[in-house]
């Protein structure tokens, strides 16, 4: 027991002061469990360990680093007060990526969420073939992003790729683009690929949100005579409002995460057509060497997502009552 | 056979929309058995004349295939193991115990499960750096650990939660402590919630390409996703070794998916609505 306590202090130096603090206090409160109390903490330890390490202190690293010109690893970083924030906000490039960002959110809401959404309603009353069905829509999900903007990219490809050679074969030739290189396009054509991949999760949320309708429901629309659309508009679609909502903020808060296949297909291009916060980020941060201004950028996109949950839990919280 | 008859219609709906979202596989599968010839041609109807699996070979070998699944397979196993063993102690004592503080520190844990690992990178890299962990895979475990530990807190603690009082008080009154209350009685009747933390956290894992990115720099660290891209921008011109490199990288998976769909189904839905 002692050996363990001791083992669990010196496994880092936050976990370490995190227990020492706490003790004192954990004697003092109302005992539930007389030898338990002590156990707690080695409960939480290894947990908090390892999170305060890598999770917190970055957290709390990253707002001081705004106000810092750091860069590198050699140089002294300087205080600088705001200049990393009114840098970033004179930056079109930055306002760009935001705009964009913004962008990629909507369309990977509509076709990846959308998707999910058809699919789901398509396959719930089959019988024999749902699950052949669900198990064969999911199979993109399970291709780590990386990998899809490799098989995309060869999609893409203006003269080997999938798409343009079906599109000669068929004769509609006059519809072939350079799908990546066209800057109104690029960011539409590498979304598809992301959607592609993420909408397999949103159809089997959407799928479990229906199989929790109460199918009495549907008995008594059939009695009232009710046409199959006034069933899906009355009946399935005020079911799955709770499901919805927690699809649209998984939906915006994977788009928020997008990065691999932006990366992988065009690397933000051409000309910062593609560019997400997230490439911004990368490439402020790993390849210009401005961690000041990556870091600004790095609040930005926490607040987008703090403010994503805190809005959907409202809303959450209001459907429940 | 009735219900089935009944269902044909829909089905032969449903047919191409099934071929449109799985022609990428198809047309990957077919052209990494062409020849380079076959592949100038261009022609994805076509199919190969002789099966090259030759350019399996040699993608395996150029593209030391071998190493990046074994580093894929111990950085899976590492974070499913280390954030099991972590967060369900942890999940625990949110759910069951009373201990000071144990509001702030739950919320404190919740703070991770809105903040993007994007946004935290530059100091986590600093601190890997600091704890000589960068191009290692212990380094990119802890990191993908730690950016898990929130959500696996969060499951198995509304998991444990749903688990009567009585359950604990009378085993304490046994004078079974904590430690045996936890292993004897809440992680044998907990399977539900162990599947499906380890599902969403193996799937995370696997899927991730961020971390790695940042994190794993040689080659005989670097996990699939990440060897693939460096393969794929190294022989761009080189589409038979691309082709069959890439259906190397999906294709494990999406066996052993197929293999075990029904449990993973319900371990990634349930986690995800319980998250």
């Amino acid at each position: 027991m002692t050996s363990e306590a001791a083992a669990g202090k010196n496994r880092s130096g936050m976990g370490a002061r995190g227990l020492t603090h706490a003790t004192p206090a954990a004697g003092a409160a109302p005992p539930v469990g007389e030898h338990g109390q002590s156990q707690v903490w080695l409960f939480l330890a290894p947990a908090f360990a390892v999170y305060a390490v890598f999770t917190l202190l970055p957290i709390v690293w990253t707002v001081v680093l705004s106000f810092t010109d750091s860069g590198g690893f050699n140089t002294t970083a300087r205080f600088t007060g705001l200049e990393n924030y009114e840098a970033v906000a004179t930056d079109p490039i930055a306002w760009r990526a935001l705009w964009q960002t913004i962008l990629w959110l909507v369309y990977h809401l509509v076709l990846a969420g959308g998707l999910g959404l058809f699919l789901a309603l398509a396959i719930a009353r089959l019988r024999r073939t749902q699950v052949m069905f669900r198990t064969l829509f999911f199979l993109p999900h399970l291709v780590s992003l990386g990998v899809v903007g490799v098989i995309w990219a060869n999609i893409y490809d203006p003269y080997f790729g999938l798409l343009n050679s079906v599109l000669d074969n068929l004769h509609l030739g006059f519809l072939k683009q350079g799908w990546l290189s066209d800057s109104l396009l690029v960011l539409f054509s590498v979304n598809v690929a992301s959607s592609w991949q993420g909408f397999g999760l949103y159809m089997l949320l959407f799928l479990a949100g229906l199989q929790n309708i109460d199918t009495t429901l549907y008995d008594a629309a059939d009695v009232d005579g009710a046409s199959s659309f006034q069933k899906l508009r009355y009946v399935t679609l005020p079911g799955l409002r709770e499901v919805t909502t927690f699809v649209v903020s998984l939906a915006l808060i994977n788009g928020l995460k997008g990065f691999a296949t932006v990366f992988v297909m065009t690397n933000g291009g051409p000309f910062y057509r593609s560019e997400l916060i997230t490439t911004y980020i990368y490439r402020l941060a790993f390849q210009a060497q401005q961690h000041g201004r990556a870091a600004v950028l790095c609040i930005l996109l926490s607040l987008f997502a703090i403010t994503i949950t805190i809005v959907f839990n409202r809303w959450r919280r209001r459907i429940d009552q | 056979m009735i219900a089935f008859r009944r269902e044909l219609p829909l089905v032969l709906c449903l047919a191409p929309v099934l071929i449109i979202i799985l022609a990428p596989f198809i047309w990957l599968i077919v052209s990494s058995l062409k020849s380079p010839a076959e592949i100038g041609v261009a022609d994805p109807f076509a199919f190969p004349e002789k099966l090259m699996w030759r350019n399996y070979v040699d993608a395996w070998n150029i593209g030391g295939f071998g190493d990046l699944v074994v580093n894929s397979l111990i950085n899976l196993c590492g974070v499913v193991a280390l954030t099991l063993v972590v967060c369900a102690p942890a999940g625990f004592a949110l759910a069951k115990i009373r201990f000071p503080f144990k509001e702030w520190i739950f919320y404190l844990f919740l703070l991770g499960l809105t903040i993007p690992i994007q946004a935290i990178i530059i100091p986590l890299y600093q601190v890997l750096q600091a704890l000589g962990l960068v191009n290692s895979l212990p380094g990119i475990i802890l990191a993908q650990v730690s950016n898990g530990i929130p959500f696996g807190i969060f499951l198995m603690r509304s998991f444990f939660q749903g688990v009567p009082d009585e359950l604990v008080e009378a085993a304490k009154i046994d004078g079974a402590s904590y430690y045996q209350i936890l292993t004897r009685i809440f992680m044998p009747i907990s399977k539900p919630a162990i599947l499906a933390l380890v599902v969403i956290s193996a799937l995370s894992t696997w899927n991730d390409f961020f971390l790695p990115l940042i994190v794993l720099i040689s080659p005989d660290v670097q996990t699939l996703p990440l060897g693939l891209v460096r393969f794929a921008g190294t022989y761009t011109s080189e589409y038979r070794l691309v082709f069959s490199g890439t259906v190397i990288s999906f294709l494990p998976i999406v066996i052993l998916y197929l293999f075990t769909q029904r449990r993973f189904t319900e371990g990634l839905t349930q986690g995800a609505l319980k998250g």
